[in-house]
């Protein structure tokens, strides 16, 4: 793991929340703390911590309710848990993992069994982590995949429809892409997709999506993108593969792609992922008559781009 | 009388006049947090001993609970034992002398409790 983990400490007594981070120096961890329960759920929900420590027993809020709070929210229901809690409170512990906490640990504790016991929990939620990181990404290119970029279009539509915000697509498709598979061999041909996905990554904002959408086609979600914004960004992007010679040289001859541009916006047709998709695919199907273009659906209308 | 073998326990333990030094003395990376934890001390007594006064066993038992949680973490673990007796007669509602005089026993403690 590259980057620090954080660890945020949940607990009323300030001895606590001063004797925890002594205690875990060694383990050169980031570490926050929350004196209630309210302040520990709102500072999960701002930081999503990679360990959390929870005190069972505190005024207002108890940890337990912190606990199942976490556990009902699908963006911090993976954070894991563990319990702080006095020695004697047999119930209290076999509580804890009931609501999906993953250890405990006894108040006063040993400094050598708290440490054992959170360095095992954050190496766990590493491992986690890097699950889930391939399970979303594409072996060949490490962009998102198809699986990850269908979750996040319900995600950014539903957002979109809460906040009155547009969705952007852009789909993209490597024209000849089997000529060059022919010509130059599957290795070549990789070297090119691996290429262009390098320039998808190099032009995203970290609010946007790209992802190999399968084949030699590649998708990019834009947030809050209108159909203007989503347009001139498919033409930035046009002119940004066009002039890379890192991808050109890969074949010794230009490497073009062709793009469909669509939005969605409220109030103004459904918005649903078929919807989208379907609108992009329609503008990239035209595009591809022509090909190293982009063509925008826009409902009726089409705009197509100079080329060249 | 109702003999308690834990409060005997923990009573002959800490018996007498003698500093009660916390176990972390020696440790440089707590050096500094022991001793607050002392300065503060004086402060948790006086609030236990104020809700024992209004009887306020609610309280109490928060207050000792918290005071159970901390004092051993700081190298005090005589502390966590009373104030474990203390909040678990406070809970069980055993007012009266009873209470107090473990109450007594804890303010013994913490006014003998030292750093180094």
């Amino acid at each position: 793991m590259s980057h620090k983990q954080t660890v945020l400490i949940v607990d009323d007594s300030q001895a606590i929340r001063d004797l925890i981070p002594a205690r875990l120096k060694g383990l050169g961890v980031h570490i926050l703390a929350a004196d209630s329960g309210a302040a520990g759920l709102e500072m999960v929900r701002l930081h999503e911590p990679d360990l959390v420590l929870l005190d069972v027993n505190m005024p207002g809020m108890s940890g337990f309710e912190v606990c199942q709070a976490l556990k009902n929210d699908p963006q911090t229901h993976d954070i894991p848990i563990i319990f702080l809690t006095g020695s004697d409170e047999l119930l209290d512990k076999v509580k804890g993992f009931d609501l999906g906490a993953v250890d405990y640990v006894t108040k006063p504790f040993d400094p050598v069994e708290l440490c054992a016991r959170v360095r095992a929990a954050l190496r766990t939620k590493a491992l986690m982590d890097m699950l889930t990181n391939q399970a979303q990404l594409d072996g060949l290119t490490g962009l998102h995949n198809r699986r990850y970029f269908d979750e996040r279009l319900e995600q950014e539509l539903d957002a979109g429809r809460r906040y009155n915000r547009s969705v952007g697509l852009l789909m993209l498709d490597v024209d000849h892409f089997k000529k060059i598979n022919d010509e130059f061999g599957h290795p070549r041909g990789d070297e090119v997709l691996r290429r262009l996905a390098n320039i998808l990554v190099t032009f995203c904002r970290s609010s946007d999506v790209a992802c190999r959408y399968g084949g030699e086609e590649f998708a990019i979600l834009l947030a809050e993108s209108g159909s203007e914004h989503t347009f001139q960004c498919g033409r930035r992007l046009l002119q940004a593969i066009r002039d890379s010679r890192d991808l050109h040289s890969v074949i010794g001859r230009p490497v073009t792609v062709s793009i469909g541009a669509a939005s969605v916006q409220p109030g103004e047709g459904r918005m649903l992922p078929s919807v989208l998709v379907d609108s992009a695919d329609r503008a990239l199907y035209a595009a591809k008559n022509k090909r190293d273009c982009i063509i925008a659906d826009t409902g009726m209308t089409s705009i197509t781009s100079a080329a060249g | 009388m109702i003999r308690d073998p834990q409060r005997d326990l923990v009573a002959s333990s800490g018996a007498g006049q003698a500093p009660l030094v916390s176990t972390l003395a020696d440790d440089p990376d707590m050096a500094e947090l022991v001793q607050v934890f002392v300065q503060e001390l004086p402060q948790r007594i006086a609030a236990i001993q104020e809700a024992l006064a209004e009887e306020d066993l609610e309280r109490l038992t928060s207050l000792a609970h918290q005071l159970k949680g901390a004092a051993g973490g700081y190298g005090f673990s005589p502390i966590t034992e009373i104030a474990r007796l203390i909040e678990h007669q406070a809970r069980d509602r055993m007012a009266g002398e009873m209470l107090r005089q473990t109450v007594d026993e804890l303010a013994d403690l913490c006014r003998r409790a030292s750093a180094c």
